[in-house]
């Protein structure tokens, strides 16, 4: 069970960053590349979250970095950069129900400005889901981008033929 | 025979300056962009300085012999996002750079790379609503609602295709491709399903991934100007999602309480 | 569910003359445009239209079916419908062509709406309690047929929003039990793969990306998909049944 559960997280994050990929007309060889990624990456989350009580933020920075290693790898196969497979790759991790519950939040609390409780507690609803889809969002961009500083050589030179 | 004299300075600066601000202009960070243009200007013994801007690129390019320069102020062209464009205008820099291409070939391929058909509209239409469904399943929501995710994304992503097609202003395509998308996704409210996943995840498509993640790498980069800039867009343009899904939770809120 | 009939049989008996009325006019415009579209029929159409998403959105949803929840979220959707009819009859997009392709199928759809109380009678409902040519659903098959029938160019921004709710009918038949609205639901798939298909598909390039043997694949392949899961709903629906 718990290995169908991992299975399936990772064939529904593959399908969404296919889909979030071709919005921005990735080349067509790059599609399974950024399907591997991705469902690398979030199955990799899931699992620190579910199994190994990670919190969002310090997973999706782990699952992050993996794409980004990934897609240094893998680009070279496919010459093209590494923002190429691991933008839409990273995109199924974007929290989206914690974004969601923030706008929820706000405008609950802008129509119960005359409830001093209720304020309360939408104004701290709003401010937890602000600083999670924040440091989420800000991770996921830190981890992918890091192999490109550790790297820097081989990260610049991806769309290079070899001669 | 010096390489500067194989090609004229002017040429090689307008060839660069249409290159880098269409790079600019579909989704390419800055550092990539300037990286590839002061190849391509190496190749032909020039040097290249550019100065990136939210709208326009100022570059000039230099005959370290001759002492001669050329400058150019060039407008940043509005384009779509463009992946492919993206990695083959990067290889082409590389080519050149080891092939010693000359700058008639180099325009040549340059114009069938641009040229070359962007994915079909119909295909991105069923992919992001294919991805927007299994987004709801990620997020715990039912089978029923992925597809009721998945029919309100494909109108609304329709309608933005549609709109953009037809050169309305890009906030209000967002406004009214959220708030379409979003109560096409309230329906799911009459039945006994995840609905508020179900409407959390239909505007999810319209999330601007690539100027969000390319501000990021600006900044970090040391392009802090440009990259804020990236930014600032892309949260206005997530400004304008939230705008459209609050039309639709303020007529639904008190069933979602 | 019994508000469901409820507000039904309240809707049917306060207002049957007015529907008599909307249906007079839908089938006097039908036939006049399918002797020959002219720029007053064409209008006249698209202004009928305008009317009766009104029509359900306002007297329907809103005021009677004021007692079901969610009443607004459907009338305000229907608004939206009309608007997309509105913005049509400015910009004067669809041009209602006749297209010989599909005569039967759209001849179908249209005639249905008047199938829908007669199913109704049919499983021993008895008026007011039936549902009738001006509800939302037969209005949609009603509308999907018309665009069908004329489908040189059509506002699929329109037909998207209407398959939406015939997703919502099916899922309705469910929930409240109205096997009337299968024939909705199963009427809406062929339409869907005919209106892309002359949408995306009538004027091939040589090239795209990816290539347009795929795209057609991927078209075939959602309809079929869409098939599917309709007579899996269908299925289990009669399995529960027993």
């Amino acid at each position: 069970m718990m290995v169908f559960n991992i299975l399936t997280d990772g064939f529904f994050a593959a399908l969404a960053a296919i889909g979030f990929g071709a919005i921005s007309d990735p080349p067509l060889k790059a599609f399974r590349f950024i399907a591997l990624l991705a469902a690398v990456g979030h199955a990799c989350r899931y699992c620190l979250m579910n199994f190994l009580d990670f919190d969002i933020s310090s997973g999706s920075l782990v699952g992050a970095a993996i794409i980004g290693f990934g897609s240094l790898w893998l680009g070279k196969r496919v010459r093209t950069p590494m923002t190429v497979l691991y933008i839409p790759a990273l995109l199924p991790m974007i929290p989206g129900k914690f974004a969601y519950n923030m706008v929820f939040s706000q405008i609950m609390y802008l129509q119960s400005l005359d409830i001093p409780a209720q304020r309360a507690i939408y104004m701290e609803m709003f401010f937890s889901n602000t600083m999670v889809t924040c440091t989420v969002v800000f991770m996921l961009a830190v981890g992918a981008t890091l192999p490109m500083f550790i790297f820097p050589k081989r990260a610049y030179s991806l769309t290079r033929q070899k001669l | 025979m010096d390489r500067q004299s194989q090609e004229k300075l002017s040429e090689v600066g307008e060839f660069i300056s249409e290159y880098s601000s269409h790079m600019i202009g579909c989704g390419v960070h800055t550092s990539r962009v300037i990286r590839s243009a002061k190849r391509i200007a190496d190749t032909f013994g020039y040097v290249v300085n550019i100065n990136v801007y939210q709208k326009t690129i100022i570059l000039t390019v230099l005959n370290p012999i001759s002492h001669e320069h050329y400058s150019e102020v060039k407008d940043i062209p509005n384009l779509p996002i463009s992946f492919e464009h993206n990695s083959r205008l990067s290889a082409l820099s590389w080519e050149t750079y080891d092939k010693h291409l000359d700058l008639s070939t180099l325009r040549e391929r340059y114009k069938q790379i641009i040229s070359a058909p962007s994915v079909h509209s119909f295909f991105v239409l069923i992919l992001v609503g294919i991805a927007n469904a299994s987004f709801c399943q990620l997020f715990g929501g039912d089978a029923l609602s992925m597809g009721i995710v998945f029919s309100a994304t494909i109108t609304g992503l329709f309608l933005k295709q549609q709109m953009t097609a037809a050169g309305i202003n890009h906030y209000i395509v967002f406004i009214v491709s959220a708030f379409v998308a979003s109560l096409c996704a309230s329906t799911a409210l009459i039945f006994d399903t995840t609905s508020e996943i179900a409407l959390a995840t239909s505007v999810l498509y319209l999330v601007p991934g690539v100027p969000l993640i390319n501000g990021v790498i600006d900044v970090v980069e040391g392009y802090v100007l440009t990259g804020f800039a990236r930014l600032v867009k892309a949260s206005l343009l997530i400004v304008c999602i939230a705008t459209g899904l609050s039309f639709t939770l303020l007529l639904v809120k008190d069933n979602l309480l | 569910m019994e508000t469901f009939w409820k507000t039904i049989a309240e809707y049917n008996s306060q207002t049957w003359g007015y529907q008599l009325i909307l249906i007079l006019t839908g089938i006097f415009l039908t036939i006049s445009l399918l002797r020959e579209p002219k720029r007053w029929n064409v209008m006249a159409m698209k202004i009928f239209f305008i009317v009766l998403y009104l029509w359900i959105a306002i007297v329907y949803f809103y005021i009677c079916c004021a007692e079901r929840s969610y009443n607004i979220v459907m009338s305000i959707f229907w608004v939206v419908l009309s608007v997309a009819w509105l913005w049509d009859l400015i910009t004067g997009y669809t041009t209602f062509e006749y297209n010989k392709k599909h005569v039967k199928l759209a001849a179908l759809l249209i005639i249905m709406p008047l199938l829908y109380p007669v199913a109704s009678l049919y499983r021993g409902l008895s008026f007011p309690v039936t549902t009738t040519p001006v509800m939302p659903c037969s209005v949609v098959v009603f509308t999907i047929g018309i665009l069908l029938l004329f489908s040189r160019k059509v506002n699929l921004f329109i037909v998207l929003l209407l398959c939406h709710w015939s997703l919502i009918g099916l899922s309705k038949t469910f929930f409240f039990n109205i096997p009337e609205d299968y024939m909705l639901a199963f009427a809406s798939v062929p339409a869907i793969y005919l209106f892309f298909k002359e949408y995306y598909f009538r004027h091939v390039n040589k090239e795209s990306k990816p290539n347009i043997k795929y795209l057609k694949w991927l078209l075939i392949l959602l309809c079929i998909a869409i098939c599917l899961i309709l007579m899996g709903t269908m299925f289990v629906e009669l399995l529960v049944d027993k």
